[in-house]
């Protein structure tokens, strides 16, 4: 099976479970690849900048990453049913961001 | 003494408390609508750059007729320098800004009105509260006037979605009003600790009071304030977690609401973007977490655009990510970076702008923002249809426009910070948005009409191809001569750097 083929019937999947049956388009899909595409290598890009830590840890978080995407493909269509208008799941991630910040802020700054 | 300052925020304020009680006089609506919308860039414009102090007076150490007499406890120390009122600061960059909020505000205040049979008094009572509230928080050196008028920002923004008629537009309001309810008491508890811990509520003071020991720079309060701060930073802008509730509120909004809210969010960024940096800029991970925040922002903003099949939430997203472009400016710290960041501010306003009252026009023949039922739409609209194409160029930072000059300086800015990795990301997401753009492009404009596709066979109004025409003269004009911007901005940018 073909990484377009995996993508379609991971979609399929994610429409199946939120109750959507609609046909998918040939556009919906290559829209979805394109974003997972998208995703994936600027992650990856990202976690180079790491090097400025340490060399050995950014190959090792980026073969790491690495795998994790490749395992984890497609994340696209999850990543997109975790973005929706629910309120309850937007408040999750308010939640969850605002523990990350004053976590990062306060002891990051204190104990780094 | 230079009244046009205040004036810049006291007549939209005040003209729009008079407009909401004449709601049902269309005619006398739209006559003031007309001349408010009219001073908002214009005021700026002439107005010279200066120093304003609301309910006090200006520092003892700039005017010692005052200071005679006073014990030393107070002429010998900081507080001889410190400033006991509300001080605005009218600056180039201010000037700049505040032109073009005006500008955007004045089409769509216009739009808005030609674009219905009967001038809603309520709704222009809250664009221009809305662009009062930015001019404030623009001009403002005073962190607690600019939290009131944040609020207000907030509640306007609100407002403008509520009197859209637009499905699911209350759900989201309120969707919106309560996840505001938890950044804003928070972003004035980041305040509140700010003041207990420097005695002060002006900015200038604050950043004097870090910089000469006069508290403790790694105090935990401090650190504690900065993180909250950010927070509301975040909610007040719709950078990630708020992404997703900022472009509903785009996508629940008419068109010429969706644009000024854009602008709202963008030069909201900028306001207190500056703000964090001024004061908390001696934190280095303060830098780390704005570039960090705005990586994310560009790549779900972008990657979660793709996949929109209605195309106000399309932009909307877009939208989101190009703040992303904006953060990264000012999270690397340099002049450059700040100039191109405060640059790309100036320029993603207009070109939203553009864009949502260009794909506005299909809205206003189709009724229909679903891009699954639409197509063929060039025959309709030719006109409308080139200037969205060239306005979709400029956002993805096509030469000659405007967003071209900024992201150029953006990637130069991130090459110089030996950060070539972010400068690949800004380079590659631009790709990413044009074949966004060109996706929707394509899908509304290109491709076979649906057969139940029914178009209003109504033109549509002059004034929206003025606006158009006008951003687009704006975009060229920036993107072949960007100095004229950048002088604006620089002095700004380097005062921060």
């Amino acid at each position: 099976m073909n990484i377009y083929d995996i993508i379609l019937k991971r979609i399929k999947d994610v429409r199946m479970e939120t109750g959507n049956d609609e046909p998918i388009s040939n556009m919906a899909a290559s829209s979805m690849l394109t974003a997972e595409i998208t995703l994936i290598s600027t992650l990856l890009i990202a976690v180079v900048m790491l090097r400025l830590l340490n060399k050995t840890l950014m190959i090792g978080l980026v073969v790491l990453v690495f795998v994790l995407l490749i395992v984890a493909m497609p994340i696209m269509p999850r990543l997109k049913r975790e973005q929706n208008d629910s309120l309850a799941s937007m408040s999750f991630y308010v939640i969850i961001g605002l523990a990350i910040i004053v976590t990062l802020f306060y002891w990051g700054n204190l104990n780094v | 003494m230079n009244y046009l300052i205040p004036l810049m925020v006291v007549i939209p304020i005040t003209c729009a408390l008079f407009l909401n009680l004449l709601h049902e006089r269309t005619r006398t609506v739209k006559v003031i609508s007309i001349i408010v919308a009219l001073a908002l860039p214009t005021v700026p414009l002439i107005a010279n750059y200066g120093v304003q102090y609301f309910g006090g007076y200006q520092p003892l150490a700039q005017d010692p007729t005052i200071a005679i007499g006073l014990p030393t406890l107070i002429t010998g120390t900081a507080l001889n320098i410190f400033h006991p009122a509300i001080t605005y600061v009218f600056g180039s960059a201010q000037k700049l800004m505040i032109v073009v909020l005006g500008f955007i505000a004045l089409f769509a205040i216009y739009i808005s009105l030609y674009e219905v049979k009967k001038a809603s008094g309520v709704y222009a009572y809250l664009m221009l509260m809305g662009t009062a509230s930015i001019i404030a928080m623009l001009l403002s050196d005073d962190i607690f006037n600019l939290y009131v008028f944040f609020e207000i920002a907030a509640l306007a923004q609100v407002g403008i979605v509520l009197v859209s008629k637009v499905d699911y537009n209350y759900e989201t309001a309120l969707k919106y009003m309560i996840l505001g309810s938890i950044a804003s008491p928070l972003l004035l508890i980041g305040i509140a600790l700010l003041l207990g811990v420097t005695g002060n509520v002006n900015i200038t003071d604050i950043v004097y009071s870090i910089q000469h020991g006069l508290v403790n720079p790694q105090s935990p309060v401090l650190l504690m304030a900065c993180s909250l701060i950010i927070f509301g930073w975040l909610y007040g802008t719709g950078l990630p977690p708020f992404h997703t509730i900022k472009s509903a509120m785009y996508s629940k909004a008419l068109p010429t609401g969706a644009a000024l809210l854009q602008a709202f969010s963008v030069f909201s960024f900028v306001a207190i973007g500056i703000i964090i940096l001024r004061i908390f800029s001696y934190l280095p991970f303060a830098h780390v977490f704005i570039i960090g925040i705005s990586l994310v922002a560009m790549t779900l903003g972008i990657t979660m655009a793709i996949t929109q099949t209605d195309f106000k939430r399309l932009i909307a997203y877009l939208a989101v990510g190009e703040l992303g472009y904006i953060g990264i400016g000012l999270g690397l710290g340099t002049a450059l970076g700040i100039t191109a960041g405060l640059f790309q501010a100036v320029n993603e306003a207009i070109i939203t702008a553009f864009l949502f009252i260009g794909f506005g026009t299909i809205m206003y023949k189709t009724k229909k923002t679903d891009m699954r039922k639409l197509g063929g739409m060039l025959v309709e609209t030719p006109k409308s249809a080139l200037l969205v194409l060239l306005a979709g160029l400029a956002m993805a930072g096509v030469p000659p426009f405007n967003a071209f000059q900024s992201k150029l300086m953006l990637v130069q800015a991130s090459l110089n910070n030996g950060l070539p990795e972010i400068a690949i990301i800004m380079v590659l997401l631009s790709i990413v948005t044009f074949m966004t753009f060109m996706r929707a492009f394509h899908t509304i404009y290109l491709r076979p009409r649906p057969a139940d596709l029914e178009i209003k066979n109504e033109k549509i109004p002059n004034i929206t191809l003025v606006a158009m025409v006008a951003f687009l003269v704006v975009c060229l004009v920036f993107g072949l001569f960007p100095q004229i911007a950048t002088n604006f901005l620089q002095g700004m940018a380097m005062s921060i750097a």
